[in-house]
This record gives structure tokens, C-alpha cells and sequence, in this order.
């Protein structure tokens, strides 16, 4: 039994380091925010460059033009900084040998290191939300993730018609963010046959809204935006609001803040409170990633994650396709000529050939929820043509 | 809405932020009555009083009343320690005490940051609902503030006018050496001046903690509109500060609810350069010989 024993582990001993002769090795970049503000999202993006990782490499590895891959993740942290960014972009590239990297997050690591990743031909999956993260010129750049200038338009449309709103009011952040966000609202809300009736704007250190929520209400508004608002701001906004008689419905437009607002302003104040949800947290498979995600990470899933582990899927997908990993050109078509992939998000696609004239947005479903209970249950299924 | 109910609102939300600035403001005024010096670190008191509300409202679950008493004496005692461990020192140097509490300012605010985090706690309101009268209708969690206020204010000034303690104050405020000549010990009179004048901050931080939020940079704003209240009030002016915190209130909710926060930040300051230009010492103030 004993010789029976040293054979089986010699031969399993044998095979593995043949077989480990034979693998080849993938680096996967991750170029992220992973310490200080903005961490949440950075392991959001690393958490699923890894998990996708770890989805082929306990099958053997990627088959690649029959090569078996093995995924290694290289991570570094771009400090939320341009300059820190273009550092670590250029060590996984030029010392790394990296050609396909998860990243960058913010707009301004982006729109640094964009010429050097069209330059040298490195697919970059960006969080970047400003509209310059893509074009034609950078072709390299894909955005898994859903922008702002993509969802508000269907989804104000969407509620507009839905709660049959006519006179919208909203208060704004004093600067130049929330002057944007001000202008943008008021164009989106009136393109659909609503009017911005009262719009305010007010230092974003004020915590007591009352007054300037009193003269919003004075305009007899039907319904009321929260867009541009830190989600502890939108907090107080809701909670003020209803403290003021404010019964009608409350539209939270830009980013997810649906756990500030419930923390803040309670389940009673939270009806009638319709947010963006970027995924759907009743989809099973959702709700498998979610699980796996936080037994690994032991953090909160942010809702950003399950986007960039599709983007690594349709990666991998693509390099198959097109038989290589080296070519990245070759890789990059055979990525972009997938359509109606089945991801963890459900069925996604690429758009933005009317935008940016090149198609490098993904196009998956996104969410309009009513906050009911004290919990969001969606209410709508969006496209960035409609919400339905 | 209507024009009344437009009105009324302000009105109640000027009473509710004027009973804020007030409290606030009689503190600061107490302390440089007495000790002569700018408490810059005014504003970290309220932030500790809310802090120490929320930890014994929301984890402890006490009745807020117990709270808001454990709030001014933990306050108070901490600001009485100050004052004679890190203030005293400099007592001869009024430029040097101030600096003092510029720095405990930025310890306590970012000591703050590193114990609870940046990010703002949400605090349940005391009660819930609306009192409904006519056509108005007012959240019972801001009336109680008012109350709330009125009853420490009354309390402190029949500290003040009725006891041994507040007569001493009293007197070392209106001189010193006078009152050192009656057998008065100063040296016991400043800290307990200082620690009265921070719980009153912390009592105002306490009862405001379920209006806004909770997080270490609360203080900010009711330390820069209690500078306010006491050069519209007068430093040094106890009544100064009710009529310059109650009036502080008043505008700025009048003013923001008819012409917008900006340009009600705007009036505000431009309230204080004329009250500087007319009348120096403040509306309750005195000029000093």
C-alpha cells in the first residue's frame, strides 16, 4: 500500500511540474485606487480581475490557439493620483509586460495615460466617467461600467412619464460639479416635457436645507431630484424634505446612495424614493457573485464589481475567438465582436458609435427601484435608449 | 404654498437655528467675559457633545434627557481639565491662549477623524410627527430643540443671577482684582467658567445631533455663526448673545428662504461689517474704557 502511495505521488508530483512546463502565463493588470478615498471601488476592480482569474485557472488555465494559459494579477495602486497612475501604467507595461490591464478609475488617471495605452497597444477597461475615456482615436479603451451622460436620460424619461411630474425642484452643490449637474437636470427634465422649476444651489458644508427646501417647495413642485448630492447629503435632503410635508416622490438620479439614504433618513421617509441601481441585487447570478465576492473580500460588494468581471470574461472570450493573446489588435476586435454575451449581468453588448464613434461602451441593463419598506425593489429595467 | 405657511416655516427654522446660535454663542461670550480669550475650540465642544449624545442615544439606548445630561458633564469636566492643564499656562498672554485653542481645536477635531471617521452618523429623531395647526404644520423634532433651549438657557441664568458660583463669575467678569479683594478665587473660577461654557456648546451639539447628522466636523459652522452672534451681540454680553443668536437665526432663514442661500451668506456678512462700523461694541455690548 505504501509503494502504491509513492508511486501515485512521484507520477502526481511528475505531471504537475510536466504540465507547469507546458502552462504559459496571462498577466492581467489591475491599475486601481487600492488605499484612502476611493478604495471601495478599487477593490471592487481588482476583486473581479482575481475572480475571474481564479474562474479559469481552476480549470487548467485559459485554452488559448491550444495553449493552456495561467492568469496572473498584477495590481498596483494609482493613489487616485494622474501622476501616480501613468507611474504604475508604465511599470506594467514596460517593466510587466502587460497588455491588458483592469483600469484606470478616475477621469483624470485616465485622460494621462491614454496616449501612452494607444501608443503601445494595451486594452484598458476604465471606470473613468468623463465622455473623453473614449473615442476612436483611443481604441484601446473600453468602460464596462454604465456613465451618468449613458443612464439619466431613459431613466428621467422613464419616471417623468411614470409619476406624470410637470414641475421638478433640486438643489445643487455650490460648485462646479454641482452647477453641471444642475444644468444637465434641468435640460434632461425639460427634453422630456417637465419643467426645473426650482433650482438651488448651496455650499456644500450646509447641513439645515430647510429654508432653501422651503422655497423649492414654495413653486409647488410635483417632484424632487437629488442628483449631484453626496449620498449623506441626499440623506438629509429626504429627511428634511418630508419633515417639511413633502410627500411627493424623491428621485435620486446620479450614483448609488440607496444605504445612506435608509441610514439617514429612515424607512418611513424613504417611500415614494426612486434611486439608479446599477445592477439588479435579485438576479441570481448577482446574488452568487455578491456572495463569493464578499467571503473572499469580507467587504461590501460595490455595485461596480460585477461589471469589470464581465469585461474579463468577454476578455478571455475574445482572446479565444481570436486565437491569440498576443495580438492585441486581433484580440481586440474578436472582444468587441461579441454580442449578446451571457455574463453575470445578464446579456451585454457594445455601443457608442453615435457618441464617440467607436463602439467601446458595454451595454448592459441597469435599474430604476422604489425604496419600499426600508428596501429597493426594482421597478424598471433601463437601456440607455429606454426604460421600461 | 402659501405665503403665511412660507413665513411660518422660516420663522420656526429661525427660531430652531437661533436657538443654536444662542447656546452656542452664550458660551463663548461666558468665556471671554471671564478669561478674556477667544475659544477657537468652541466648535469641537459641540462636536464632542453630539458625538457623546449619539454613543449614549443609539448604542447605550438611554432616555435622550440622560443624554444630554452625560454630554455637558463629560464636556464640561474635559473643558475644565483643559483649561487648567493646556489654558492656564498662558494666561498672561492673551495672543498665546488664543493660539492654544486654535491648536486643541485641530487635535480634538482630527483625534475625532482617527476614533470615529469622517463619515456622518445619522442620529433618530427624539420624536416623531408634525404638530398641525391650521394650515400649518411643524416637525415636533425641531419644536423640541426650541424648548429644549429655553429650558438650559433659563437654567443657566438662574445659575448666574441666583447662586454663590454665579455671582463669582459674575464678578470676576466685571473685575478681576476687585473680585480676587472680596475673596474670590480666581483660579477655581476659570476652569469651572470654561467647563460651564463648553457644556452649553455641547448641549447645543447634543440637541442638534438628531436634526443634521453627527461626524467630526459639525462643529465648524456653529463655531464660525457663534463669531457672528457676538459681534452682532456684543463680546462679553450674555443678553448680547440671546438677542444676537436669536437674530442671527432669523435672518439667515429669512433671507434664504426669500432669496436663496447665496445670497443670504452674502447679507449675513455684510450684516456683520455694518454692525462693526456702527456700533463696534455690538447691540448689547459695552464699549470697553
Amino acid at each position: 500500500m505504501r509503494g502504491f502511495l509513492k508511486v501515485a505521488l512521484l507520477s502526481s508530483v511528475f505531471a504537475v511540474s510536466s504540465y507547469a512546463a507546458e502552462a504559459e502565463t496571462l498577466k492581467l493588470g489591475v491599475l486601481a485606487t487600492l488605499s484612502g478615498a476611493g478604495t471601495a471601488w478599487g477593490i471592487a476592480m481588482q476583486g473581479a480581475a482575481e475572480l475571474a482569474a481564479e474562474d479559469v485557472n481552476s480549470k487548467g488555465g485559459l485554452e488559448v490557439g491550444g495553449k493552456k494559459y495561467q492568469v496572473e494579477v498584477i495590481a498596483y495602486d494609482d493613489h487616485y493620483k494622474a501622476a501616480d497612475a501613468l507611474t504604475a501604467f508604465n511599470r506594467l507595461v514596460f517593466d510587466d509586460g502587460v497588455k491588458y490591464v483592469v483600469g484606470p478609475l478616475g477621469s483624470a488617471p485616465a485622460l494621462a495615460l491614454l496616449p501612452v495605452s494607444t501608443e503601445n497597444k494595451v486594452i484598458t477597461m476604465t471606470m473613468a466617467f468623463t465622455p473623453k475615456a473614449l473615442s476612436a482615436e483611443y481604441k484601446y479603451s473600453l468602460r464596462p461600467v454604465i456613465p451618468s451622460d449613458v443612464f439619466s436620460d431613459p431613466q428621467i424619461k422613464w419616471v417623468v412619464q411614470k409619476l406624470g411630474a410637470k414641475r421638478v425642484g433640486g438643489l445643487f452643490p455650490n460648485d462646479e460639479s454641482g452647477q453641471q449637474v444642475g444644468a444637465a437636470n434641468e435640460a434632461a427634465y425639460q427634453a422630456v416635457g417637465a419643467k426645473f422649476v426650482a433650482k438651488e444651489f448651496f455650499e456644500r458644508e450646509r447641513v439645515d436645507f430647510v429654508p432653501l427646501l422651503t422655497r423649492v417647495l414654495a413653486q409647488n413642485i410635483d417632484a424632487f431630484e437629488l442628483d449631484g448630492n453626496s449620498p449623506q447629503t441626499a440623506g438629509l435632503l429626504v429627511k428634511q424634505l418630508r419633515e417639511l410635508g413633502f410627500k411627493g416622490p424623491i428621485i435620486r438620479t446620479g450614483g448609488d446612495a440607496t444605504a445612506d439614504l435608509l441610514k439617514i433618513a429612515g424607512k418611513e421617509a424613504t417611500e415614494n424614493v426612486y434611486v439608479h441601481q446599477p445592477i439588479n441585487s435579485e438576479l441570481a447570478s448577482i446574488q452568487e457573485y455578491t456572495k463569493r465576492f464578499e467571503t473572499k473580500y469580507k467587504v461590501p460588494l460595490n455595485a461596480f464589481s460585477p461589471f469589470f468581471y464581465a469585461n474579463v470574461q468577454m476578455l478571455f472570450a475574445g482572446m479565444q475567438k481570436a486565437g491569440t493573446v498576443t495580438d492585441v489588435d486581433k484580440v481586440r476586435e474578436a472582444v468587441l465582436g461579441l454580442k449578446d454575451f451571457d455574463t453575470v449581468l445578464g446579456k451585454v453588448n457594445w455601443i457608442g458609435q453615435a457618441q464617440w464613434k467607436s463602439n467601446q461602451q458595454l451595454d448592459a441593463p441597469f435599474y430604476v427601484a422604489l425604496l419600499k419598506g426600508g428596501e429597493a425593489h426594482v421597478v424598471a429595467k433601463c437601456t440607455p435608449a429606454v426604460c421600461e | 404654498m402659501d405665503y403665511s405657511i412660507l413665513l411660518a416655516q422660516a420663522a420656526l427654522n429661525g427660531l430652531v437655528i437661533g436657538a443654536m446660535y444662542m447656546l452656542m454663542a452664550v458660551g463663548f461670550t461666558l468665556v471671554f467675559g471671564i478669561m478674556r480669550v477667544v475659544n477657537f475650540a468652541h466648535g469641537e465642544f459641540y462636536m464632542l457633545g453630539a458625538f457623546t449624545a449619539f454613543f449614549t442615544y443609539v448604542y447605550w439606548e438611554m432616555p435622550f434627557v440622560v443624554c444630554l445630561v452625560i454630554a455637558a458633564v463629560t464636556v464640561g469636566i474635559l473643558g475644565m481639565l483643559i483649561e487648567r492643564t493646556l489654558i492656564q499656562p498662558f494666561r498672561s498672554d492673551e495672543m498665546s491662549g488664543m493660539i492654544a485653542t486654535l491648536a486643541i481645536s485641530v487635535i480634538i477635531q482630527n483625534g475625532a477623524v482617527l476614533l470615529w471617521g469622517p463619515s456622518p452618523r445619522a442620529m433618530p429623531d427624539i420624536v416623531t410627527g408634525t404638530l398641525a395647526i391650521g394650515p400649518f404644520s411643524f416637525p415636533w423634532s425641531r419644536l423640541v430643540v426650541i424648548v429644549a433651549a429655553a429650558l438650559i438657557f433659563v437654567a443657566f441664568w438662574l445659575f448666574m443671577q441666583r447662586t454663590r458660583l454665579g455671582r463669582a463669575m459674575r464678578a470676576v467678569a466685571q473685575d478681576t482684582e476687585t473680585a480676587l479683594l472680596q475673596g474670590i478665587r480666581v483660579n477655581y473660577i476659570y476652569p469651572l467658567a470654561f467647563g460651564l461654557s463648553v457644556a452649553l456648546a455641547a448641549l447645543a451639539g447634543a440637541l442638534m445631533g438628531p436634526v443634521f447628522s453627527v461626524s467630526p466636523f459639525v462643529g465648524l459652522t456653529p463655531m464660525l455663526k457663534a463669531f457672528v452672534v457676538v459681534i452682532l451681540g456684543g463680546l462679553g454680553s450674555v443678553p448680547g448673545a440671546v438677542v444676537g443668536g436669536l437674530l442671527l437665526g432669523m435672518i439667515e432663514s429669512f433671507t434664504a428662504t426669500i432669496f436663496g442661500s447665496l445670497v443670504s451668506d452674502v447679507l449675513q456678512l455684510l450684516l456683520v461689517i455694518l454692525i462693526l462700523l456702527v456700533r463696534p461694541a455690538g447691540l448689547l455690548g459695552q464699549r470697553e474704557a
